[in-house]
């Protein structure tokens, strides 16, 4: 095997990629980092400013209510969704009867477009005739003002998110039918219980894909913003749901401030870039990679 | 043992069916709402049976107000859709396929310094590209036009070529080293050994191009500019007008036909799909 | 396997070149050699839509080298700026007269001074509150497209059975009759005598309408002047009196702008501030409603305040760098010419903003206040979206803060004090931009 023919032949494979990867992320990357310390409005010309951006950025105070929105919804919904999922996950994959329809059922709500899916939300959490208070009322609960409460705000996004859980459950579905049945029974043998056998060998073996849905969904958490976008116009009540993306979303394109925004976006890259780091650190102790 | 398994049977369809219940509840809700007639929609205490099926409601949705300009043009958007998801899925097949061929098949010089930057820009938010590359279709003179939504699709995307390179490598390296044996190049060796074994893979590549193009909200609201150009995510908004004037009936009638399309598809082939996804493994 | 293949890759191929060629040919419409297309972007649907586009057809139809393409555009001010960036502008841009500012810092827009002297659109001509929103820094910057002022509408028959016959002449009495009118039974709110957050529209003018200033139109902002003050403490009244809790939910319970479940609509409001275009609504939506409208109350102690109202104008601009600029100012003269004006403008069920109405004109309007509507912009009291290119910032700080005094997790003192904090080093910020630009720019 010719070496050299190979080397150029996998440059040439991969050239779509590098080009794709300078053309549409480096030379992004780098333009951003430079606009962040710029005054720049697509209308007029970048002007150098320094560090002005992030100085200000920094005693911004609807940046940090921001930036804790984000950071609690994120929190909150991520766990709640991976426990959502593995368990759905779980559940769908023993062997009972209409597999099919379950697996539709729970996939179906990941299908419906944003703009509609937050039409029907905004709807059903009605605090005064939506569905879900209603039913709360049946059981004797007496439903919050889930859109018009500050507090309920960010529980109702939750909720709302949780309900789009179908595709990690999935990507968690199709790992658990790669579990060898094998290594199952064997500890079958061994008089494992069912908690057992998930605890010490189903959820080990899963345990790479449950750390890549985990970064996946550390990143995605925190860039929520169409469904708030949609529901919660300029993060009503309150700045109750003003999440990151949001502001830097206005601030790039209703108030014309392009290199604040490119400043908060490099900043939020940091971020997403430390949390990772972190959950990548503190998960691999648990992850398995004996597998297949 | 046995009546052990049998309740345990009986639990798991119990605890499936009520989570079912709270899935499908919002969904049939939506139908339901999708043939009422719009007095109903919004009454207290809530409609459950329409007093009528108007089942024409799915026929109002798409040709709302077609006889007159500036309505809702259904079909128009939905030609524009599709349109655009068959270039996209076409690119990120195509693109993703032979650049993850690069990645697991073939060595060269940096390709795991390349590969792990690949992995590295999974962590890259979209705002931050936000700005600068709508200032390069800018400078393109691109902005209006669906390229900026499509081309890039053909250059490659992390999240695809990690998902390809993977299932790439579970494909025994015997199979190629004999046809290279054979003086097979390495295009020959791709198209006609590779991509034939893959199909669950690059259908699993497809299905998650088409899914993100065809719900895409930000792309569309940034880049297109005249309403006969937008795509069905952001036309659905027309149902819901500026001041407030929601035709909730359609708009849920007219959801309900966007996402029919892609849950037959799903319905059908989900075992091929999480096959797919299975063998690919991420990990 | 390979005859698939063979079938289905020709196939895909052929889908995706014509994808291709579709998507391009929707992006670039193919134009008309034989007349000059000129492209109007509007934000406007609906029954709005219809009247201008009316309009339109008469104009293509008129004359034979010029053809306007009408088109609606959903989020038209943020697709126009874009479009202005890209460099591939639309020759005429339906926009709202408070974004004015921006769109003339950011250099978007023309100056059409020269334009309105030449086709003798001058300032005598118009109605003199829809002409000074066009107004910045000295220049027109914009021609009148359908001009709105904001009145108290309320419900007569509420009123009546609460024992009024006369809408509120001050806030005093508005407080009052609301007190009266505003019922809770059983712990939950069945009538509501008026509601700031219904429909919520104008959060910025509330100050103003106790005679505060948003800013000096210098260098400072005011918002914490006693004006100012003094309507962010009557705003916060409304928890203290009615409760927080019991107001959203009340609220809530409303359906959509455009239904019958609207809640002035459903006669579950008594007052509520609304434009002209109300009492169409009420007409499509609650025909038997009986109403009327006055200008919105005035505090006691500032009769000199009476009959103010908001200018709330759509209007058209011209964008820099458009390719058909001299067909886009004979389309534009066009417009203000007064039968097509009055054919928009009774389309639209609003007021002219030209000085001039033909007998038919007021003949032919359904809207039984449409004097007072007119009235009012003749008012000196009449004021408009303070003219800083930082307003949709200050907008959403000013939400914010009304939103926190509501919840009561600020005091008005406080919230005022917060939102002045905020918004000066903006202001000062974007003035010295502004300096800075104008001294590059000579």
């Amino acid at each position: 095997m010719n070496k050299r023919k190979e080397s150029i032949a996998g440059l040439l494979f991969a050239s779509p990629w590098l080009f794709g990867i300078s053309a549409f992320l480096f030379y992004p990357l780098l333009m951003s980092l430079y606009l962040s310390f710029c005054d720049y409005s697509v209308l007029r010309p970048a002007v150098w400013i320094g560090t002005d951006n992030y100085r200000e950025l920094f005693h911004d105070e609807v940046f940090w209510i921001t930036v804790k929105n984000t950071l609690l919804y994120a929190v909150v919904s991520l766990p709640m969704s991976m426990i959502l999922g593995i368990g759905l996950a779980m559940l769908l994959n023993s062997k009972v009867k209409g597999l099919t329809v379950y697996r539709t059922i729970f996939f179906i709500p990941s299908l419906v477009p944003v703009v509609s899916l937050a039409m029907l939300w905004l709807w059903l959490l009605n605090g005064e005739h939506g569905i879900i208070n209603l039913g709360l009322g049946k059981i004797g609960i007496n439903g919050p003002n889930w859109l018009s409460n500050p507090a309920w705000s960010k529980p109702a996004l939750i909720l709302m998110s949780l309900w789009g859980v179908g595709n990690a459950m999935l990507i968690y579905l199709a790992s658990l039918q790669d579990v060898p049945v094998s290594l199952l029974e064997a500890s079958e043998l061994d008089g494992a219980s069912s908690w057992q056998k998930t605890r010490n060998v189903t959820l080990p073996m899963i345990s790479p894909v449950i750390q890549f849905n985990m970064v996946m969904g550390i990143i995605g958490s925190l860039q929520v913003f169409t469904e708030a976008f949609v529901m919660f116009p300029g993060g009503v009540p309150a700045r109750s749901t003003y999440f990151y993306s949001m502001y830097l979303y206005d601030n790039a394109f209703n108030y014309s401030r392009m290199g604040y925004a490119s400043a908060m976006g490099w900043i939020l890259f940091i971020v997403i870039m430390i949390l990772t780091g972190i959950a990548l650190k503190l998960s691999n102790r648990h992850v398995h990679y004996g597998g297949v | 043992m046995k009546s052990k398994k049998k309740w345990l049977t009986i639990l798991t369809h119990g605890v499936l069916i009520s989570f079912s219940c709270l899935f499908i509840f919002p969904f049939l809700w939506l139908l339901d709402t999708a043939i009422k007639p719009i007095g109903e929609t919004m009454k207290e205490p809530p409609v459950w049976i329409p007093s009528k099926f108007e089942f024409h409601n799915f026929w109002d949705a798409i040709t709302y107000g077609s006889d007159k300009v500036g309505y809702i043009p259904f079909f128009v958007y939905a030609q524009n859709s599709l349109m655009l998801c068959t270039l996209v899925v076409v690119g990120r097949v195509i693109s993703n396929s032979v650049v993850a061929y690069a990645f697991a098949r073939l060595r060269w010089w940096g390709r795991d310094f390349v590969f792990a930057l690949t992995l590295a820009t999974m962590m890259v938010p979209f705002p931050v590209l936000m700005v600068p590359t709508f200032t390069i279709f800018r400078h393109l003179d691109w902005i209006g036009t669906y390229r900026p939504l499509w081309v890039p699709a053909w250059f490659g995307s992390a999240f695809s070529i990690f998902l390809l390179r993977q299932f790439f490598r579970t494909i025994p390296f015997e199979l190629s080293e004999a046809a290279r044996i054979d003086g097979a190049g390495e295009w020959l060796i791709f198209k006609s050994i590779i991509l034939p074994l893959c199909k669950p893979a690059l259908s699993v590549v497809a299905l998650f191009a088409f899914m993100g193009t065809w719900n895409d909200f930000l792309g569309p609201l940034i880049y297109l500019l005249r309403q006969d150009t937008f795509t069905l995510a952001i036309g659905l908004e027309f149902y819901h007008s500026k001041a407030g004037g929601t035709q909730w009936n359609l708009l849920m009638a007219a959801t309900a036909i966007v996402i029919m399309p892609v849950m037959i598809v799903f319905f059908f082939c989900q075992k091929q799909f999480i096959k797919g996804i299975a063998i690919t493994g991420i990990k | 396997m390979i005859q698939i293949g063979k079938v289905f890759v020709p196939i895909l191929a052929a889908m995706t070149v014509g994808a291709y060629l579709g998507t391009e040919a929707r992006s670039h419409p193919a134009e008309d050699r034989k007349r000059t297309h000129i492209a109007v972007w509007v934000g406007w649907s609906g029954f709005e839509y219809d009247a201008f586009q009316a309009v339109v057809n008469d104009y293509n139809k008129q004359q034979n080298t010029i053809f306007v393409d009408l088109l609606s555009i959903s989020g038209n001010s943020l697709k126009t700026l874009i479009s202005a960036s890209a460099g591939l502008p639309p020759e005429i841009s339906l926009l709202s007269a408070s974004e004015i500012p921006q769109f003339a810092d950011a250099g978007a827009i023309e100056i059409l001074d020269e334009i309105c002297k030449e086709n003798g659109l001058t300032e005598d001509k118009y109605v003199p509150g829809y002409w000074d929103v066009m107004q910045y820094q000295g220049h027109s910057y914009a021609l009148p497209a359908t001009p709105a002022t904001i009145a108290l509408h309320y419900n007569t028959d509420i009123l009546k059975s609460a024992g009024y016959t006369k809408a509120p002449e001050t806030i005093e009495e508005m407080t009052e009759m609301e007190n009266k009118i505003t019922t809770i039974k059983e712990g939950k709110m069945v009538m509501a005598g008026f509601l700031p957050t219904e429909p919520g529209w104008w959060t910025w003018a509330w100050g103003p309408f106790f005679g505060g200033k948003l800013w000096d139109g210098k260098s400072k902002i005011t918002f914490n002047d006693p004006e100012n003050l003094r309507a962010m403490e009557w705003y916060g009244s409304y928890s203290k009196r009615f409760g927080h809790q019991q107001l959203t939910a009340y609220k809530s319970g409303f359906g959509v702008f455009a239904s019958p479940e609207n809640g002035f609509l459903a006669g579950r409001v008594a007052m509520e501030v609304q434009g002209v275009w109300m009492s169409n609504f009420i007409k499509t939506y609650s025909p038997t409603l009986k109403w009327d409208a006055v200008p919105f109350p005035y505090p006691k102690d500032r009769p000199d305040l009476k009959g103010h109202t908001i200018v709330d104008q759509d209007i058209f601009v011209l964008l820099k760098g458009c390719k058909h600029r001299s067909e886009a100012i004979k389309f534009l003269a066009y417009c203000e010419s007064q039968p097509a004006m009055e054919k928009l403008c009774l389309g639209q069920k609003k007021c002219s903003p030209l000085r001039n109405k033909t007998d038919e004109f007021w003949a032919k309007q359904e809207n039984p206040r449409i004097r007072l509507f007119d009235e009012m912009a003749y008012s000196k009291n009449a004021f408009a979206n303070p003219k800083i290119a930082i307003m949709p910032q200050y907008q959403a700080e000013i939400s914010n803060a009304l939103d926190e005094v509501a919840l009561r997790t600020l005091t008005p003192k406080e919230a005022v004090d917060k939102v002045t904090a905020r918004m000066q080093p903006k202001l000062e910020n974007y003035l010295r931009v502004l300096e800075a630009r104008r001294k590059a720019g000579k």
